[in-house]
C-alpha cells in the first residue's frame, strides 16, 4: 500500500534534485575542492557561505554534511533561518540545547546552519559571535548570507569565507535539460534559455520555472513567459497605473490585495515596483522613471531597515498620484 | 461623499438667548462689549474661562451674530515672530472691517500657549492689547497659570460654569427633535452623564451614534462609550489631529490620548485619505508620516527614546499641517480597514503560513522565500494540472483545505485525485 503511494507521489523538482553529496554539485569547481578537504581532515573552521539567491550556498552546506556525517547528517545539524526565527533569544536557547546533545562517533563536532544571517542586526551578529566563541569546542556554524558586507567584521575574520559566484548559462540551461529529460517532458531549447534569462542566474527559480511549465503541457519559450507572468501578479503593474492616473484610494487597496492575498512582503512589493516602473507599459516620460526609481530605492532601504510596510508603500503611491498630477497639468 | 456638517456646528447657537445657562457670565459679557460699541471698553479684553464644551466659544459667536460683528480669529502661533505680531497689531489698531463692520477679535485657547512656554507670545497678545481698537475676547480652560498672570490682570474675567446634567439632556433633546430621531431619555440622561458638563463632546457623541445606528438607545449609548477606549479614542484623536489649529494642538492630539502611538500610527495611516483628497496634500501628508515611521525604527534598533519626540513632530503637526488650507472638517467614525483585513483575511493567511512551513524545511529555506518563490509557482501547477498538483499535493501531504486554497477554481478536481491516489 505504502509503496504505491511513494510511486503516486510527486515532489517539487527543487527537493527532488538538489544534490546529495559534494560530488553531484556540478558548478562552484573551487569551492567543493575545498570543502571536500574539510571531509578527508574530519575537522572545518566556522564558514561564511556568500552569494546570490540560488547559487547553491545551502545545497553545498547539506552536502557537505552529508559527507562528513553520512545519510543521517540532519539529526548532527541544527538549521535555523534568521528571518523565520523569532531573535537572537530564541536562536541563542535552540543552539544551547543542541550543543548538549551527543556528537558523532568519529566527528568531534556538530554543525549549526544559520541561514539567511545577514537579516540579522548589528547587535543580534554580536550575540551571534559570543555564541560562537562560547560553543566553539563542540560546534561549526556556517553562516549563509547574500551580501556578505551586511555581516558583521568579528564574525567575518572567524569564518573561511566562501564566494559563491552567479551560475553560467551553460550550467543552468545543462542542469534544466538534464532534469527534464528525467523527468521525459519535451521541451524547445530556446525555452531553457529564457528561463534562464528571467531567473538571473537563481537556480531554484530556474527550477520553479520549469517546473509549473512542465505543468502546462510542453515547454516552449511561450509557455514560458505566460508561467512568469502568472507568478507576478498582474496587480503590481495595475496598482502603478492607478496611482499615476491619480487614484491613490484605488491603488492602495491594489496593494493591500498584493500583501494580504498574495502574502508578498513590502521589499517584494518594491523590488517588483522597481522592475516595472522601466517597463514600456507604464507610459511616463524618462527622467520621471529615474526620479520614481531613486524614490523606490530609498523605499527599500527604509523597509531594509525594518520601517513599516505599509505606511512606507501608501507614502509611495501618494508620491505617484503627486507626480502624475503634475504630469496631467 | 455627501459631505455631512458636524452637529456642532450645525446647532450653534444664533442668539445669546440660545446659549444654554450661564447667565452671570452672559451679564458680564453684554456689558463689556456694549462697553466697546458706546466707546469707552470698561476692559480691552476678555477672557472667559471655564471647563471644555461649556459654550465660551458659541457665546462670542452667538453675541457677534445679534450685534452685527464679524469674529475674526487668530492663529496663537502667529504670535511667534515679530514681523506677524507687528502686522497683526497693524491690523488691529488700524484697519476697518471690510464691510464696515464691527468685529471682535477672538484668540481661542490662550492657554496652550503657555503651555508651549513661548514668552513672546505673551509679549504679542499685551501689545496687541494696547494698540487694538476692536475687542479681543480670549478663552481658556485654566487661565491660573502663572505665565498667563499678565494676560488676567489685562482682561475683564468671566468664568463659566460646568453644564449641570440638566443642561446638556435639555440641548440633545432639541436636537433630536430637529433631526427627527428616535431617542430614549435614559439614553441621553446616559450620554449627559459620561460627557461630565462638555455639550461638545456630548453632542458629537450623539451624532456618532445617530448616524452609526440611525437611534439612539441606552445599550448603544453603552456600546459606544465600552470602546471608547479601545476604538473609538483613536478617532477623537484624528479629528483632533486633522483640525489642529496650532502646532501643540496638534502634538497633543498624538500625546495625550489613551493609545498607543503604534496603534496611533496605523489610524493616521488608515485615514490620511480621509481627510486629504488633494493629491500635494496627500503626498506630503504621507511623507510625514513616513519620515515617523523612519524614526520609530531607529528607535527601535538603537534604542535612544530620545527621538520618540521627532516621531510625535512627523506624525502629528507633519500629519496636520500638510494641508494648503485650513478647513474644518467632520468626518463619519471607520476603523482601520487594514485592521478588518487582516481580520477577514486571517484564515487564508493562516493556511498559507502552513504550506510555507511544511515546504520550508523540505526545500532547505525560509519561509518567507517560500512564500514569495514558490507558492506563486505552485499555485500556476495546482490551477493548471490538477492530476499532477494532486500527486504533489500528496508528496508533501497537504491538508485538504491547502488543496483547496492553492488550486481556487479547480480545488474540486485536484481534491478528487488526491483522494483516488490516496486510497
Amino acid at each position: 500500500m505504502s509503496s504505491s503511494r511513494e510511486v503516486l507521489a510527486e515532489l517539487l523538482w527543487a527537493e527532488k534534485y538538489r544534490p546529495r553529496t559534494l560530488d553531484e554539485i556540478v558548478n562552484q569547481e573551487e569551492i567543493v575542492s575545498r570543502l571536500k578537504k574539510f571531509v578527508e581532515e574530519k575537522n572545518m573552521p566556522h564558514l561564511l557561505f556568500a552569494g546570490p539567491p540560488g547559487t547553491g550556498k545551502t545545497t553545498a552546506a547539506h552536502c557537505l554534511a552529508h559527507d562528513l556525517y553520512g545519510e543521517n547528517y540532519r539529526q548532527y545539524m541544527l538549521e535555523l533561518n534568521a528571518s523565520d526565527e523569532r531573535g537572537i533569544d530564541v536562536i541563542r536557547s535552540k543552539v544551547k540545547e543542541f550543543a548538549r546533545t551527543r556528537v558523532a562517533a568519529n566527528i568531534p563536532f556538530k554543525i549549526v546552519l544559520l541561514d539567511e544571517a545577514d537579516n540579522m542586526t548589528a547587535d543580534a551578529q554580536q550575540a551571534l559571535r559570543r555564541l560562537m566563541e562560547m560553543y566553539t569546542a563542540t560546534t561549526r556554524f556556517i553562516l549563509i548570507a547574500n551580501y556578505p558586507s551586511k555581516i558583521i567584521e568579528p564574525i567575518q575574520s572567524r569564518c573561511a569565507v566562501f564566494r559563491f559566484t552567479p551560475l553560467k548559462k551553460e550550467d543552468v540551461v545543462s542542469r534544466l535539460k538534464w532534469i527534464a529529460d528525467q523527468e521525459k517532458v519535451e521541451y524547445d531549447l530556446e525555452a531553457l534559455e529564457a528561463i534562464y534569462e528571467l531567473s538571473e542566474g537563481d537556480m531554484r527559480r530556474a527550477i520553479n520555472i520549469l517546473q509549473a511549465a512542465a505543468a502546462l503541457g510542453k515547454i516552449t519559450v511561450e509557455s514560458v513567459y505566460k508561467v512568469v507572468g502568472l507568478a507576478h501578479p498582474r496587480e503590481i503593474r495595475q496598482m502603478i497605473q492607478l496611482a499615476l492616473a491619480g487614484n491613490f484610494n484605488e491603488a492602495r487597496d491594489k496593494l493591500r490585495e498584493l500583501m494580504i492575498n498574495y502574502g508578498l512582503s513590502g521589499l517584494d512589493v518594491i523590488k517588483q515596483v522597481h522592475r516595472e516602473i522601466f517597463s514600456q507599459d507604464i507610459k511616463l516620460p524618462d527622467e520621471y522613471k529615474i526620479i520614481i526609481a531613486d524614490l523606490a530605492g530609498e523605499i527599500q532601504f527604509r523597509l531594509v531597515e525594518g520601517a513599516d510596510d505599509e505606511i512606507q508603500l501608501n507614502a509611495f503611491l501618494a508620491r505617484l498620484a503627486f507626480i502624475g498630477k503634475k504630469l496631467k497639468s | 461623499m455627501p459631505r455631512k456638517i458636524p452637529w456642532i456646528i450645525k446647532y450653534r447657537p444664533k442668539k445669546i438667548a440660545d446659549v444654554i445657562n450661564q447667565d452671570s457670565a452672559k451679564k458680564q459679557f453684554i456689558q463689556w462689549l456694549e462697553s466697546w460699541l458706546k466707546g469707552k471698553p470698561l476692559k480691552k479684553a476678555a477672557l472667559l474661562y471655564g471647563p471644555a464644551g461649556c459654550g465660551k466659544t458659541s457665546l462670542v459667536e452667538a453675541a457677534a451674530n445679534e450685534y452685527k460683528l464679524e469674529v475674526v480669529e487668530m492663529n496663537a502661533s502667529d504670535f511667534r515672530r515679530k514681523q506677524d505680531i507687528e502686522r497683526i497689531a497693524k491690523v488691529a489698531a488700524t484697519m476697518r472691517s471690510l464691510f464696515a463692520r464691527g468685529k471682535i477679535t477672538l484668540l481661542d485657547e490662550v492657554d496652550g500657549i503657555s503651555g508651549t512656554a513661548d514668552r513672546g507670545a505673551i509679549d504679542a497678545i499685551l501689545h496687541l492689547l494696547e494698540v487694538t481698537r476692536y475687542p479681543i475676547v480670549m478663552t481658556a480652560n485654566d487661565p491660573w497659570n502663572q505665565k498667563l498672570k499678565p494676560l488676567r490682570d489685562a482682561s475683564l474675567m468671566i468664568a463659566f460654569k460646568r453644564l449641570s446634567e440638566r443642561d446638556v439632556i435639555l440641548v440633545l433633546k432639541r436636537i433630536c427633535q430637529a433631526e427627527r430621531l428616535e431617542c430614549e431619555d435614559n439614553a441621553l440622561r446616559e450620554i449627559a452623564r459620561r460627557s461630565e458638563g462638555d455639550l461638545r463632546s456630548a453632542i458629537n457623541d450623539l451624532q456618532a451614534i445617530a448616524e452609526g445606528y440611525g437611534k439612539v438607545t441606552i445599550t448603544l449609548v453603552r456600546e459606544l462609550s465600552a470602546y471608547r477606549y479601545r476604538e473609538y479614542a483613536p478617532f477623537e484623536a484624528l479629528q483632533k489631529l486633522f483640525n489642529a489649529k496650532y502646532i501643540w494642538q496638534a502634538k497633543a492630539a498624538i500625546t495625550q490620548t489613551n493609545i498607543d502611538y503604534e496603534t496611533m500610527m496605523i489610524w493616521v495611516n488608515e485615514h490620511i485619505p480621509t481627510y486629504y483628497d488633494d493629491p500635494e496634500e496627500l503626498a506630503r501628508a504621507f511623507d510625514a508620516l513616513s519620515r515617523a515611521d523612519v524614526y520609530m525604527g531607529r528607535i527601535r534598533k538603537s534604542g535612544s527614546w530620545d527621538l520618540l519626540s521627532y516621531v510625535f513632530d512627523m506624525m502629528g503637526p507633519g500629519v496636520a499641517f500638510a494641508r494648503r488650507i485650513y478647513k474644518y472638517k467632520w468626518k463619519i467614525f471607520r476603523s482601520p480597514k487594514r485592521l478588518q483585513l487582516l481580520a477577514q483575511t486571517k484564515r487564508s493567511r493562516e493556511v498559507r503560513e502552513g504550506i510555507a512551513r511544511a515546504l520550508a524545511p523540505r526545500l532547505l529555506t525560509s519561509k518567507a522565500t517560500v512564500k514569495r518563490d514558490v507558492i506563486p509557482f505552485l499555485k500556476i501547477i495546482f490551477t493548471n494540472n490538477p492530476k499532477y498538483a494532486a500527486k504533489i499535493a500528496l508528496g508533501y501531504e497537504l491538508t485538504e483545505e491547502m488543496i483547496k486554497w492553492l488550486a481556487g477554481p479547480k480545488a474540486s478536481q485536484v481534491l478528487a485525485y488526491y483522494k483516488k491516489y490516496k486510497r
